[in-house]
């Protein structure tokens, strides 16, 4: 019996890679041993990003891990992928809201109607400002050109927000020519770990999310070709990365802007930032108004952050 | 013989004239990216311009149509480059004999990207593909005028075929004109 | 089939392509299409292609690419460096060889107008050259005087080669282009010592101007001073915002084009003529780069797919066990190789992909080592059978010289160029002084 071969494709490039991709696929490697084994591309490497999704769907790629907002997914979730402003407060928060109050469902029947098999979600870091001048205000934000993801993007637009999507290899030279100001994309462990620390000189504290909803695919004729163990191990593997990065965000964010060198911490006011997160309420409601699907997920979020309010500390701390 | 001079005509006019309107696309380009560095110095200035969302993206749109477009006429003028090591020093004849197979490739290699612009254009439409930037352009126009593009390519390397048979058939036609 | 032969039979495959003589986006594009299909025809292997398109569109450096194209038809098609040239001219004129000095010193400034070295080839060989051979100058001193002079276009910022180059190797174009700036000064001093001596030990290689042609007032030659001035506001209009970040790479390159353009309009020389050949010219050598990057990507794509730069760095570095500097050189020499039959755009993108990456992870800078790159490829397109260099200076060269004077005339200079190279991979600050210096790093 030969082996299955896989071709996957991640939204990360090399650096980040090794930590949130590289160690679950290796693990995946070395189980299914001559029956299965995955050959991992990073970024743009063997498609641009925009055209991750229909490349999987048609299976040029089999297996594909982003986010949905970068890689366009043709669905009605697409705008909740990635950073959707103030979802989230905590990174344990995504996994609750796919396991216990419903996202799992939705996102399925969602992509089954596409050809494409979700598989699962996890959470990834919190979002937040990596700027080459310091930010102080909301005044600041005016005017910065930003690489961001579009639907953060959209939201930040209205604070002078310039949001700019190129693509992810080319970020930090994109700061260094000017063509970018910041960059919304991640928390201080990523700064860190792929560059953009190097080339950015401040850090916000306010985060425009607590963690970004990403997910692990496949192309649903191939997914359902495996042999029902080769699916479980792969599942497995899937939660590893997400476990992985549980604790490496989690550990990093904290050790980095205590410890770290490289980048200066601002923060604005919290008197001014209730602004923005009373605008992310609005942002909300637009958004729910666009779909019945959208609707039914905003008021799953509506759900869950008021349970959390009401269960108090530690969940939420007023 | 008529019928493929008659295509040859045809053809080489029709991207001609495309070709030749396409070059100006320089100027679009060149606007958009000063507008994009004058809205930019404006708003850092103070002044109340903000710093467009859609330029970066506009002058790459630009440039596709740019070169994809302008690509037959280009063609015409030979400006695509060979590998004149050995080609160089053959004579007309030869010349022709061997573009006349070899350019079955290039027709091959531009038909394979046809019809992968056709299935990413079909997607495009289908799922209302937008670019998953900000700006959110709808992607249909640029990849109509890109398959559109290829399409003329195509056109443009059956005519060189065209060409390349009358002039084995002892013809003179001038191999590069502008 | 294992993978590192697939790879293999696509190169051989390509080269064999190549020779026919094709269009080399076409050579390489069929490769690439072909293999893609053959591997993963049933899995959607037909869209590599396209994919391409849409990958060189997100890819914005891009966009300088038909700016200095458009920049350097601007300047050689109206001669606005024509008075640049007398400039130079009455004030080098009384010196052994000064002439020849003085071109070299006409071609650093035309490299800080553009980024091509085709500009500066054209600029040498229609102004400069005939002038030379008028006053007695040895033709074939000469020629290589102007085809090592034009390489300066590309080393001296700006240059499409670097931007070219710091895409593929993820690298910031405003350092690359700061790193050329020292070496490119450093060779154009080599140039000119060179040719200084070797008029000094014999002086009929390039004669002096006679007393009375030197005979200007010293007004006139003050005025003529103020030609420098032109070279300087182009070069000072697009890089001080760049370099200032008050406005992006593409912008700038935007900037220095539409100045480039406003100073032939002002100056005269923006006639119907000109305005048509440098907008039709730039689209056509637009095209040629463009649909040679996209055949390039798809190429790319489908080596990337095979694993093949990850075969090709285990060859070099655990089958061979060579020591980093001994694979560095090896790079080099394959490239003047390379150079010797392949063309320059499809050199960088489908070799250059190769290597970079080997580079960094052999622990060398890769700033530094996009100054060496750019140096080995001009020296690769100066050397004999196949160079650009050499066949833009057959196609401008008056009818006097002949192929064979081409190729007698590049020795010395690609000697000189090579001691570049030499002096700085063992100096690596005469290239990283300067962008640390300035981004201070
Ligand atoms: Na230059
Ligand atoms: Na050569």
């Amino acid at each position: 019996q030969s082996t299955i071969k896989w071709r996957m494709q991640t939204y990360a490039g090399p650096a980040l890679a090794a930590h949130v991709i590289d160690p679950a696929i290796a693990m995946f490697n070395k189980i299914a041993g001559d029956r299965m084994q995955i050959e991992l591309f990073y970024a743009d490497q063997l498609v641009p990003t925009g055209e991750l999704f229909r490349a999987m769907q048609r299976g040029t790629i089999d297996a594909v891990q982003s986010d949905d907002d970068s890689m366009a997914s043709p669905t009605e979730v697409t705008v909740f992928g990635g950073y959707f402003p103030f979802a989230s407060r905590y990174s344990l928060d995504v996994p609750v809201l796919f396991n216990q109050y419903g996202l799992n469902e939705i996102w399925d029947a969602e992509y089954s109607k596409v050809g494409v098999k979700h598989i699962s979600a996890g959470a990834w870091d919190p979002c937040h400002f990596a700027t080459k001048d310091p930010i102080n205000s909301l005044a600041d934000l005016n005017g910065k050109r930003v690489f961001t993801f579009p639907t953060a993007g959209r939201f930040l637009a209205q604070f002078g927000v310039v949001p700019v999507t190129l693509p992810w290899e080319d970020i930090e030279v994109a700061v260094q020519t000017g063509e970018l100001d910041g960059i919304a994309w991640s928390g201080i462990t990523e700064d860190y770990t792929v560059g953009w620390a190097d080339v950015t000189n401040y850090f916000l504290t306010n985060n425009i999310s607590g963690a970004w909803a990403g997910s692990f695919f496949a192309n649903m004729d191939r997914w359902n070709e495996l042999p029902e163990d080769l699916q479980t191990l792969f599942r497995v593997c899937c939660d590893q990365s997400h476990y992985y990065r549980q604790w490496w965000y989690w550990g990093g964010e904290a050790s980095l802007r205590v410890n770290g060198t490289k980048m200066q911490l601002t923060s604005i006011p919290d008197a001014e930032w209730a602004q923005v997160e009373a605008a992310a309420v609005k942002f909300w409601d637009e958004i729910a108004a666009e779909s019945e699907t959208k609707a039914k997920v905003v008021e799953i979020f509506k759900k869950y952050n008021a349970d959390m309010a009401k269960a108090g500390r530690p969940y939420r701390y007023g | 013989m008529t019928a493929l001079r008659a295509y040859i005509r045809i053809v080489d006019r029709m991207n001609r004239w495309i070709g030749r309107l396409v070059m100006y696309g320089i100027f679009v380009m060149m606007a958009i990216l000063l507008w994009s560095s004058f809205s930019k110095v404006g708003s850092d200035l103070g002044f109340d311009i903000n710093p467009s969302l859609w330029t970066l993206e506009m002058a790459q749109f630009a440039m596709v149509a740019y070169y994809i477009l302008g690509g037959p006429y280009s063609i015409q003028m030979g400006s695509n480059v060979r590998m004149d090591l050995l080609y160089g020093e053959w004579s007309d004849r030869r010349k022709a004999w061997t573009d006349a197979i070899t350019v079955l490739f290039l027709i091959f290699y531009l038909g394979v990207l046809l019809y992968g612009g056709y299935d990413s254009l079909s997607y495009s439409f289908q799922y209302g593909e937008r670019s998953p930037t900000a700006w959110r352009p709808v992607l249909w126009p640029i990849k109509t005028i890109m398959c559109a593009g290829l399409f003329l390519m195509l056109l443009q390397a059956l005519s060189e075929l065209a060409k390349d048979i009358l002039r084995i058939r002892g013809e003179h036609i001038p191999r590069e004109v502008i | 089939m294992s993978y590192e032969l697939i790879a293999i039979l696509m190169f051989s495959t390509m080269m064999v392509m190549l020779m026919t003589g094709q269009r080399v986006f076409g050579a390489i594009g069929f490769v690439a299409v072909l293999a893609s299909l053959l591997l993963w025809g049933d899995r959607g292997g037909y869209d590599i292609g396209f994919s391409a398109a849409m990958k060189l569109m997100k890819w914005y450096p891009l966009l300088t690419l038909p700016m200095f194209i458009f920049m350097g038809y601007v300047l050689s098609e109206s001669k606005i460096a024509d008075d640049l040239y007398k400039m130079f001219h009455v004030w080098m004129g009384g010196l052994n060889g000064g002439l020849a000095i003085g071109t070299i010193g006409l071609m650093v400034l035309i490299s800080a107008m553009n980024g091509l070295s085709v500009a500066g080839m054209a600029i040498g060989a229609t102004i400069a050259l005939p002038e030379l051979l008028k006053r007695g100058y040895d033709k074939k001193m000469v020629t290589g005087v102007i085809q090592a002079g034009s390489s300066l276009g590309i080393l001296v910022p700006p240059s499409v080669v670097l931007v070219l180059y710091a895409m593929i190797a993820r690298q910031p174009v405003g350092q690359l282009w700061l790193a050329g700036v020292l070496p490119g000064l450093m060779m154009a001093a080599m140039f000119i010592l060179y040719i200084a001596i070797r008029c000094r030990l014999n002086p009929a290689l390039g004669p002096a101007l006679s007393p009375e042609e030197r005979d200007v007032p010293m007004g006139e030659k003050l005025r003529l001073l103020r030609a420098g001035l032109l070279p300087l506001g182009i070069f000072a209009a697009m890089m001080v915002p760049f370099v200032n970040g008050w406005t992006s790479l593409v912008e700038s390159s935007a900037i220095g084009a539409l100045t480039a353009f406003l100073a032939a309009v002002f100056k005269g020389r923006m006639n119907r003529q000109v305005f048509e050949t440098s907008v039709r010219s730039t689209l056509g050598i637009s095209c040629m780069f463009m649909w040679i990057i996209l055949a390039a990507l798809a190429f790319g794509a489908v080596f990337d797919g095979l694993g093949a730069v990850k075969a090709i760095e285990d060859l070099f570095t655990e089958r061979l066990g060579l020591n980093p500097w001994v694979i560095l050189i090896l790079m080099q020499l394959s490239f003047i190789i390379m150079g010797t039959f392949l063309d320059d755009t499809a050199m960088l993108v489908i070799v250059a992909p190769l290597y970079v990456p080997l580079v960094g992870a052999l622990g060398f800078d890769l700033i530094w080592y996009g100054v060496l790159y750019t140096i080995t490829t001009q020296i690769a397109y100066m050397t004999p059978p196949f160079g650009y260099n050499l066949f833009l200076m057959r196609a401008m060269a008056p009818p006097e010289i002949t192929l064979r004077d081409i190729y007698g005339s590049i020795l010395p200079f690609v000697l000189v160029m090579t001691l570049a190279l030499a002096i700085i991979m063992i100096f690596p600050q005469i290239a990283l002084w300067l962008p640390e210096t300035v981004y201070n790093k």
